[in-house]
C-alpha cells in the first residue's frame, strides 16, 4: 500500500489554483485588445456620421466644426505623450543593466548613454514626424470637412430651392382647389336657390289655387245664400203681399197669424243657416282632409262632432266605421285640423244649441 | 481613452482602499481555489480507499490478518482507521475483562473517537470556503461603495458633470464587486459539493463502525457461550 498517496499535499493544489487565476487573467487580457480595437474604428465612423447628421442645423454644424478641431488638437498631444513614453522606455530598459555588472559599468554606461541619446533623438525625430503627420492629417481633415460643408451647403440650398418649388406648387394647388371649391359652392348655392325658388313658386301656386278655390267656394256660397235670400225675400214679399192682402181682409187675428208665420219663417231661416253651417263645416273638413290613397270612393265614415258655442272642437268620434282604420283616423285628424269653426258664433242661438252635437258623413267620392 | 479603461489600467489607478480590497479578494480567491483542489483530491482518495477497504474487509479475510496488514495508527485514514482503533481496543480489553459489555463499550468509545478524528480531517478548511463564499461579496461591495464615493467626490469638484469624469471611478468600483463575485461563486458551489460528499463519506464510516461493532459483539457472544459450556 503506497502510504504517501493518502496524504494530499498543498503543492499541487496551489499550483493548480495559481494556474487557474493566471489563465483567467490572461483570458481577460487577450479578450480586451480585440474588444477595444473595434471601438476605435467605430468612433471614427461615428464622428463622420455625427457630422452628416447634424449639418441640417447651422448652429449644430458650427459646434461640430469646433469639436472636430478640438479632436484634431488632441491627437498630437497623444502622440507627444507616446513620444515621451518612447523616451522613457529606453531609460527604463537600460537602468537595470548597469546594476548587473560592475566591471563593465563604465563602458556600458557610455554605450547606454549613447544609446539613450540615439533613442532620444530617434524618438524626437519620430515625434516630429508624427507631429507633421498629424498636422498634415489635420489639414487634410479640415479640407475634407470644408469640402463636406460646401457640399452640404449646396445640398441645403438645393433642398431649399426644392422646398420652395414644392411650397409654390402646393400653394398653387391650394389656390386652384379653393377656386374649385368656391365654384362648386357657388353652383350648389345657385342650385339651392333655384330649388328654393321653384319650391316657393310651387307653394305660391298651390296657395293661390287654394285661395282661388276658397274664393270660388265662398262665392258659390254667397251666391247660394244670396239666391236663397232672394228666394226668401221673394217669398216674404209674396207672403207680405198675401199678408197685406189678408190684413186687408182680416184685422188683428191676421196680425197674430202673421206673427206666428214670422216665427215659423225665422225657424226656417235658422234651419237653413244651420244647414249651411253644416255644409261649411263639411267643406272645411274636406279641405283639410288628406284622403288615404288606398281608400276607394265607396268607403263612408260617419263622424260625430261635439263643439263648444265658440266653435271649438270638443270631440270627434267615428260612429259608423268605414272598415279601414287608417281612413277613420284620417277623417278624425281632418276634423281636428279644420277646427275651430268660428262660424258657429254667427249662428242664431237655437241653431247653436242644435249644433253642439251633430254627425257628418265623409266619403272620398264627394271630395274628388 | 481605450487604454485608460482597460482592466489592468483601472486596477493600477484605483485608490488605495480599493486596491487593498482587490488584493484581499484575489488572495481569498486564490486560497479558496487551493482549498477546493486539495479537498477534492482528499475526498476522492478517501472514497477510493474506503471502497478498497470495504472490499478487503468483506472478502472473508481473518480480522487479525487484516489488522496486521494495515499500517500503523497514524498513517491510516477513513474506515481503516476506525477498524484499527476498534480492533486494537478489543484486543487490549479482551484479556483484561470477562465482561463482554464493558469490552464492547470500550470498542465503541475508541471507534467514536476515531470517527470524530476522521470527521475533522475530512472537513478541514471547508469552513474557510464557507467564509470566503459569504464574506467576499461584501468585501467587494465595500470596494464598490468606496469607489463610487470617490466618483461622487470627483463629480463635486468637476465643473461639468460628464460621464467621462465618473466613468473610470465607477468602472474601477465595479471591478471590486466583480472580483468579490469571482471569489464567492466557486467557493459557494464547491463548499456545498464538498461538504455533502464528506458527510456522505462520514455516514459510510458510521455504518461500517456499526457493522464492525455487531461483528465483535457476535464474536464475544460465541466466545462467552463456548467458554461457559
Amino acid at each position: 500500500m503506497a502510504r504517501h498517496d493518502k496524504r494530499v499535499g498543498y503543492g499541487l493544489p496551489t499550483m493548480l489554483a495559481v494556474g487557474l487565476h493566471v489563465l483567467v487573467i490572461i483570458i481577460s487580457m487577450i479578450s480586451l485588445p480585440s474588444s477595444t480595437s473595434d471601438p476605435t474604428e467605430a468612433s471614427v465612423v461615428q464622428a463622420t456620421l455625427v457630422r452628416t447628421e447634424t449639418t441640417t442645423d447651422q448652429a449644430l454644424r458650427n459646434e461640430d466644426a469646433s469639436g472636430g478641431t478640438e479632436s484634431s488638437d488632441e491627437e498630437p498631444e497623444e502622440q507627444q505623450t507616446q513620444a515621451e513614453e518612447a523616451e522613457q522606455e529606453p531609460a527604463e530598459e537600460n537602468t537595470p543593466e548597469p546594476a548587473d555588472n560592475t566591471e563593465q559599468q563604465a563602458a556600458e554606461r557610455e554605450t547606454t548613454a549613447q544609446e539613450r541619446e540615439e533613442a532620444r533623438q530617434a524618438a524626437l525625430a519620430e515625434a516630429e514626424r508624427r507631429q507633421q503627420e498629424a498636422e498634415r492629417l489635420a489639414q487634410q481633415r479640415e479640407e475634407e470637412q470644408r469640402r463636406l460643408e460646401e457640399a452640404e451647403r449646396q445640398r441645403e440650398e438645393e433642398q431649399q430651392r426644392r422646398e420652395e418649388a414644392e411650397a409654390e406648387r402646393r400653394r398653387q394647388e391650394e389656390e386652384q382647389r379653393r377656386q374649385e371649391e368656391a365654384e362648386a359652392e357657388r353652383q350648389r348655392q345657385e342650385e339651392q336657390r333655384r330649388q328654393e325658388e321653384a319650391e316657393a313658386e310651387r307653394q305660391r301656386q298651390e296657395e293661390e289655387q287654394r285661395r282661388q278655390e276658397e274664393a270660388e267656394a265662398e262665392r258659390q256660397r254667397q251666391e247660394e245664400q244670396r239666391r236663397r235670400e232672394e228666394a226668401e225675400a221673394e217669398r216674404q214679399r209674396q207672403e207680405d203681399a198675401a199678408q197685406r192682402a189678408a190684413e186687408a181682409a182680416s184685422g188683428s187675428l191676421d196680425r197674430a197669424i202673421a206673427g206666428e208665420q214670422d216665427a215659423i219663417a225665422q225657424a226656417r231661416q235658422a234651419d237653413e243657416a244651420a244647414n249651411s253651417f253644416q255644409n261649411l263645416v263639411k267643406r272645411y273638413v274636406e279641405q283639410a282632409w288628406n284622403v288615404p290613397p288606398e281608400a276607394d270612393s265607396g268607403t263612408v265614415a260617419l263622424v260625430r262632432l261635439r263643439l263648444l258655442p265658440t266653435g271649438e272642437l270638443v270631440e270627434a268620434n267615428v260612429i259608423q266605421r268605414s272598415g279601414s282604420d287608417s281612413f277613420d283616423r284620417s277623417v278624425v285628424r281632418a276634423v281636428e285640423r279644420a277646427a275651430p269653426f268660428r262660424e258657429m258664433q254667427d249662428l242664431p242661438p237655437g241653431a247653436q244649441r242644435r249644433f253642439r252635437e251633430f254627425n257628418l258623413r265623409f266619403s272620398p267620392g264627394e271630395v274628388r | 481613452m481605450n487604454d485608460s479603461m482597460s482592466i489592468p489600467y483601472l486596477i493600477m489607478n484605483a485608490s488605495g482602499v480599493v486596491q487593498f480590497v482587490m488584493l484581499i479578494l484575489i488572495l481569498a480567491s486564490l486560497l479558496s481555489w487551493i482549498v477546493i483542489f486539495q479537498r477534492s483530491f482528499v475526498i476522492r482518495r478517501a472514497k477510493r480507499a474506503h471502497q478498497d477497504f470495504e472490499e478487503r474487509f468483506w472478502s472473508g479475510i481473518d480480522l487479525n490478518e487484516l489488522y496486521k496488514e494495515t499500517p500503523s495508527e497514524q498513517e491510516t485514514v477513513g474506515a481503516e482507521h476506525i477498524f484499527r482503533a476498534g480492533f486494537r481496543e478489543f484486543n487490549r480489553l479482551l484479556p483484561k475483562t470477562r465482561n463482554p459489555q464493558s469490552i464492547l463499550e470500550g470498542v465503541q468509545r475508541s471507534m467514536r473517537v476515531a470517527w470524530s478524528r476522521e470527521e475533522e480531517r475530512l472537513n478541514l478548511h471547508l469552513v474557510f470556503l464557507a467564509t470566503v463564499a459569504s464574506a467576499s461579496p461584501y468585501i467587494g461591495l465595500f470596494g464598490t461603495v468606496w469607489g463610487i464615493m470617490g466618483s461622487f467626490q470627483s463629480l463635486s469638484m468637476a465643473q461639468q458633470a460628464t460621464l467621462a469624469t465618473v466613468a473610470p471611478w465607477i468602472a474601477e468600483a465595479l471591478i471590486a464587486t466583480a472580483m468579490g463575485l469571482f471569489a464567492a461563486i466557486p467557493a459557494v458551489i464547491f463548499y456545498n459539493r464538498l461538504s455533502s460528499a464528506s458527510s456522505k463519506l462520514l455516514g459510510k464510516y458510521e455504518d461500517f463502525a456499526e457493522e464492525f461493532h455487531s461483528i465483535l459483539h457476535r464474536n464475544l457472544q460465541g466466545r462467552g457461550n463456548s467458554e461457559g459450556a
